[in-house]
């Protein structure tokens, strides 16, 4: 599984404006919405399923970055977004730290393995420290959309 | 030390996605023992949820513990109820 099979060119923001856990949320789920991926008029009932699971306990999983996920029957197949936030926000992650690098995931109801999967690459991108910094200090999408080209590569070709 | 190594079936739902991840992490950050979680070839720190997350663990897969600490019993066995736990 490639990071760009599940994160559309489109649905990547270099500099999200909101401050806190709710307001971020809301902001990548319009992204999604406006990919087309998700219908506007589902946008109410996903934002409340992401919040639930948040009220679970934070997908914020350290070192800056935050998970948020999902599942919901507005979407057929896994859909996410890649938004960076400059200043950070809070999130309520256990090591404390603001986070900076938002993978938002929605799935569909029935399905757990692509989930796990994406999920697995993603922390896979991370765990390298080279490339959350560079994915912080990204002046633009496209410039998100080169490194996540790049590392989908290199990740493949381990 | 004791040191402890456990083979333990994932049998959470969803596998060990980042819920369990969080909890595991919880757990081994209350007590003093060092542990690490190894998947298919793969072993990682047991304090890194990111860690965890990529060994990408579904339901009924199996995973290795290794608990190394004066309370390592005690971190094993509350490893191993929540991994097996199907309620997470």
């Amino acid at each position: 599984m490639k990071i760009r099979e599940f994160i559309s060119a489109k649905a990547v923001s270099a500099d999200l404006k909101a401050k806190d856990k709710e307001g971020v949320i809301t902001e990548l789920v319009d992204l999604i919405i406006d990919t087309g991926s998700i219908e506007k008029k589902s946008k109410k009932k996903v934002l409340e399923v992401l919040m639930a699971r948040e009220a679970l306990g934070s997908t914020a999983i350290g070192q800056g970055i935050a998970i948020p996920h999902a599942k919901h029957k507005s979407t057929k197949k896994l859909v996410g977004c890649l938004g960076v936030s400059k200043e950070g926000i809070d999130f309520d992650s256990l090591d404390g730290e603001l986070a900076h690098i938002f993978f938002l995931l929605m799935a569909p109801i029935d399905s757990a393995g692509p989930h796990l999967k994406a999920l697995a690459k993603i922390s896979r991108l991370l765990k390298d420290k080279f490339v959350r910094e560079r994915l912080k200090g990204a002046k633009d999408e496209e410039e998100i959309k080169k490194i996540i080209d790049q590392e989908d590569d290199r990740l493949m070709s381990l | 030390m004791p040191l402890i190594r456990r083979e333990i079936n994932v049998r959470n739902p969803q596998g060990l996605h980042a819920r369990p991840a969080a909890l595991f992490v919880q757990i081994v950050s209350k007590y003093d023992s060092v542990v690490t979680i190894q998947g298919e070839g793969e072993k990682v720190n047991g304090k890194s949820i990111m860690g965890i997350l990529t060994l990408g663990a579904q339901k009924g897969a199996d995973v290795i513990i290794e608990v190394e600490g004066d309370d390592a019993q005690i971190v094993a066995d509350e490893l191993e109820a929540l991994l097996t736990d199907e309620e997470k």
